[in-house]
């Protein structure tokens, strides 16, 4: 089981060099979008899609996936890959926050963050419900000795020969954390984007605004899901296989996925923005 | 009041519809093995354990649902446009779906099974004659309930999403809902069904799954069998709660307060939710007491 035993080939180290390298790609990207568009509502979106993306690449870190040693109660976390999780929690809070979009930004951000949230708090519950009364196994942490959040302590839990299982209280919170900020992250890419489009399809396409809002409404949900994918796998690149939560010492590279995450929006979102803004 | 009574009738059908689906989908990864724990059934050969388990796991379950179930919606909503009864064009895009879900299951057995020939595995000819009709049956399912639901959100309830659109989220959170609670107990429960019950396989014993059933060989029917009985209600219990707590405090509390009624509603859920998560972990703990002493030292 090398996603257990292996150690990681890149590090928890961060590389100056390609940070800094990140950086001067997203303020190329933001200083060509001022350029071009000014600091108009596409500008504004860019800007949005880019803290939508941070959001996202920042939340999956959160989410406690153990992937296919979790689903023989080898590790902790749940039994499914990083990025396709965080996405069907991020999509479903997509899916709530799209819904509220005529009630303005904050509220609908909040109401996206609140259905990731609410899928895998049900999610993360259902999967201890399994381990606990289907398979008779207690949750244990195979990366702390005591829960930061309740203080309960692991160690003895774990059974033998398995690097623990179950969902931990504390990898339970991060869950429902990882579905907050993604939730909140795709709705926000998907607000910015349908703004900009309703306001530049009319002209464009020489049409009443009321014709343009299905399309509108597509092409900004279609790059919402493509955006969020892109994020989410960027994330699930920098913690390579599996994470318990927040408590795990591979959170602590999140700072590369956030500058990763970042360059990736701004060039997502300038291509966005072009097709309707130039 | 009407439309209130009304959004709730959809909400509840969208519920059950999402509970169908959801144990349709799991038992369906189950007997194709398409979730984590086929890890093990490609492993199993390289230690020299040869056995009648299907394996299609070219894609992880979101993905594939994704794709299967907003091809499905996608045709749907062509049939649709082409003013076809909604019923109609939706047993008609599922059918399709399913049609490319039986190709995939197909060379994805053929190309996985093959490429496990130097370690002596054979291609059964008749898994794959048995097994992929049960998976492309059980793939109707769960892709005609999921995709009949996206209609009713988008139609009754008026989601501004277009029906693919709708299908592509709704499956990417079918297929993770039901490979985050479905796995494990195929995982751990059926496939290590020889080790100790309450306690985690041992690495040690990876790729030693069960292959013998109570007569002759287990195949991958045996395990639809032993997933619909836990694994398969509770992923389709998990999935029918995430679709219809989503849709009722929308349905039911957005106009409060100018949508914070269903953000609070939504937060309140979430704390019930952790409530009852942590009463599962404490009672485990108090019931099957700790596998050792308790330690001084923290593991790594």
């Amino acid at each position: 089981m090398s996603a257990i035993g292996a150690k990681p080939a890149a590090g928890a180290a961060v590389d100056t060099t390609a940070m800094v390298v990140g950086i001067i790609i997203l303020l190329l990207v933001i200083g060509a979008t001022y350029y071009l568009f000014g600091s108009g509502l596409a500008f504004m979106a860019l800007i949005g899609i880019i803290i939508g993306g941070v959001l996202i690449g920042f939340g999956v870190h959160f989410v406690p996936v153990g992937g296919a040693p979790a689903a023989m109660g080898q590790a902790p976390g749940i039994a499914t890959g990083v990025a396709m999780l965080a996405a069907g929690a991020g999509l479903a809070g997509l899916f709530g926050g799209a819904w509220a979009a005529e009630m303005g930004v904050v509220v609908a951000t909040i109401t996206g963050a609140i259905g990731g949230g609410l899928m895998m708090a049900i999610t993360c519950m259902f999967v201890n419900f399994i381990y606990v009364f289907g398979m008779g196994i207690p949750s244990a942490s195979g990366k702390v000795a005591k829960d930061p959040i309740t203080g309960d302590t692991q160690a003895e839990f774990k059974s033998q020969g398995t690097e623990g299982h179950g969902l931990p209280f504390v990898s339970y919170v991060g869950g429902v954390i990882g579905g907050l900020f993604g939730g909140a992250g795709g709705t926000l890419i998907y607000l910015m984007l349908l703004d900009l489009y309703e306001a530049e399809l009319p002209a464009m396409m020489n049409a009443l605004p009321a014709q343009i809002v299905p399309i509108a409404v597509t092409l900004a949900g279609m790059f919402a899901i493509g955006m969020f994918l892109v994020n989410a796998v960027l994330a699930a690149y920098n913690i390579t296989g599996t994470i318990e939560g927040p408590h795990d010492p591979k959170f602590k590279r999140f700072p590369r996925a956030v500058v990763a995450s970042a360059v990736a929006s701004a060039i997502c979102g300038i291509v966005a923005i072009m097709i309707v803004a130039l | 009041m009407e439309s209130i009574v009304f959004g709730i009738g959809i909400t509840a059908l969208a519920g059950a519809l999402a509970t169908v689906a959801g144990a349709a989908e799991n038992t369906e990864s189950d007997i194709g093995s398409q979730g984590d724990p086929n890890s093990q059934v490609q492993l199993a050969p390289q230690m020299g354990y040869i056995h009648r388990i299907f394996n299609k796991a070219v894609a992880g379950e979101p993905p594939a649902y994704g794709l299967w179930i907003a091809l499905g919606a996608g045709i749907a909503w062509a049939f649709m446009a082409m003013q076809i009864n909604p019923i109609l064009a939706i047993v008609l895009g599922s059918g399709i779906a399913v049609f490319v879900q039986g190709v995939y299951a197909t060379t994805a057995y053929l190309g996985r099974t093959a490429s496990l020939a130097k370690f002596g595995q054979p291609v059964y000819v008749d898994i794959l004659k048995s097994m992929t009709t049960v998976t492309m049956a059980h793939a109707f399912v769960a892709i005609f309930a999921t995709v009949t639901l996206c209609h009713l959100i988008n139609a009754a309830l008026g989601h501004p999403f277009p029906l693919p659109l709708l299908g592509i989220v709704w499956g990417i959170a079918l297929g993770a809902a039901g490979s985050a609670t479905g796995n494990p107990f195929y995982g751990k429960e059926r496939q290590y069904q020889n080790q100790k019950f309450g306690a985690g396989v041992p690495i040690a014993a990876s790729g030693n799954i069960v292959r013998y059933a109570e007569a002759g060989e287990r195949n991958s029917l045996d395990n639809g069998w032993f997933s619909a009985k836990l694994g398969g209600p509770a992923s389709g219990v998990c999935f029918g709660l995430i679709v219809f707590l989503e849709l009722w405090r929308t349905v039911l509390f957005e106009e409060i307060g100018a949508g914070w009624g269903a953000i609070i509603i939504g937060i309140i859920i979430i704390l019930v939710f952790t409530v009852i998560d942590r009463y599962i972990e404490v009672w485990a703990r108090k019931n099957y007491g700790p596998y050792t002493k308790p330690a001084e030292e923290a593991s790594s």
